[in-house]
């Protein structure tokens, strides 16, 4: 059986996601000791050849998969400590991870989530077919996260996060992977039924939903990844100096920071542009 | 009064950064304490380590099966052999864990705190 991690990005004018994957998937190799494979297209892999990144992702990537780019009006509010701004977001086909994976099982990562360590490892074997990231952890120590950090809405279900996802390619994870493109294609419908935002398309959602549904409409924590450790985007990646990544963290989101360090730990850092900053540290790293 | 308000908020931060470092370091050692056998995931707690030490005790060594942390049965064919290893990563990430953390309760700075 193989094992591998996938990768999506597909750049917008506002995120360099092609650079965070190679960063990503560079920690990921390094960590984890297993191969990586991209999922992009043509326009992002013609800026990786012009900012130079295309040499290292040949490096790093085993296999680089080029799709049609998704056509998506989806925008997100993106924080950088005490800015932000509203940038487009294309995030809609992390269900076709099933058909284009290259592996037997593989680690699906969003590109923002850094792998320091070998914890992941231990799961590879396990027998379960899917597992998907439990909860988001946050790196504050007071509880930063709010309802709907924990749930798709304020009547809805448990909101698991897709920063983390373990599958084996086999026909139930077809099904699951087919009842996300089911969500997805039918947003408006789900949020209806579950009462959640339907604005912007949210990948945990559909995953969260598709899981609660192929679970029998109950609750269940079975199947699930350790807690992803988050830094927020209203956080700073202010350093990274030999392993150690130091923050500034707006402890009551009140632009009121304190520095914290964190060695050794993946992390999901959602400031992306933070992660952009750190650039040439980050690839010195991996 | 400027100097004490300072000193006050100083401590604040100081306070505020012992607390995440604290946090990410119980994270850390959290996340080491599982232990992958046969297909099963196994958190290292208090609750494994007793229960298995008592199936040992009353003679059930071989050919057990546990329930991991996802409930699927597992099925452990040398039980003091697993004991073994989950008592040493056990150990191994408790020492871990307490090394680092009295190198953050020495730290008396927030710049000193950051290099734990």
């Amino acid at each position: 059986m193989t094992h591998g991690i996938l990768i999506y990005a597909h750049n917008t004018r506002a995120v360099d996601y092609a650079l965070m994957a190679v960063i990503s998937a560079g920690l990921a190799k390094k960590h984890l000791s297993m191969p990586v494979s991209l999922v992009t297209d043509d326009s992002t892999i013609s800026w990786m050849k012009q900012s130079q990144t295309f040499d290292i992702a040949n490096t790093v990537f085993e296999n680089i998969i080029t799709v049609d780019r998704p056509v998506t009006d989806n925008q997100r509010r993106l924080n950088d400590g005490e800015t932000s701004s509203t940038v487009p977001f294309i995030n809609v086909n992390r269900d076709s991870a099933w058909s284009l994976t290259p592996y037997d099982r593989t680690l699906l990562i969003d590109s923002d989530f850094l792998i320091f360590s070998d914890v992941l490892n231990k799961y590879w074997h396990t027998d379960c077919d899917l597992l998907i990231g439990e909860s988001i952890n946050d790196i504050n120590s007071q509880d930063r996260m709010k309802y709907l950090d924990r749930h798709i809405s304020d009547t809805g279900v448990k909101l698991y996060w897709a920063t983390t996802i373990m599958f084996t390619k086999n026909q139930n994870t077809r099904l699951f992977f087919d009842t996300v493109n089911h969500v997805k294609e039918n947003y408006r419908h789900y949020a209806d039924v579950f009462r959640f935002d339907h604005r912007q398309f949210r990948n945990d959602i559909a995953f969260s939903v598709s899981k609660h549904i192929l679970d029998g409409y109950v609750e269940s924590n079975l199947g699930t990844l350790p807690p992803i450790l988050s830094a927020l985007d209203r956080d700073i990646l202010y350093s990274v100096d030999n392993r150690r990544l130091t923050f500034l963290i707006d402890h009551k989101l009140d632009n009121n920071y304190c520095a914290a360090s964190i060695s050794g730990v993946d992390i999901h850092i959602m400031n992306k542009q933070s992660i952009i900053r750190n650039q040439q540290q980050l690839l010195e790293l991996i | 009064m400027q100097e004490q308000l300072a000193k006050v908020l100083d401590f604040s931060n100081y306070q505020q950064t012992f607390s995440v470092q604290k946090k990410t370091l119980k994270e850390r050692s959290e996340a080491k304490l599982t232990y992958g056998i046969n297909g099963g995931i196994f958190r290292i707690d208090r609750d494994l380590l007793t229960f298995v030490e008592i199936l040992i005790t009353k003679g059930r060594t071989h050919a057990v099966v546990l329930l991991d942390i996802n409930q699927n049965p597992i099925l452990i064919d040398d039980l003091t052999l697993f004991r073994d290893q989950i008592f040493d990563r056990y150990f191994q990430v408790t020492n871990e864990y307490f090394e680092h953390y009295q190198n953050i309760k020495k730290s008396r700075s927030v710049e000193k705190l950051l290099d734990t």
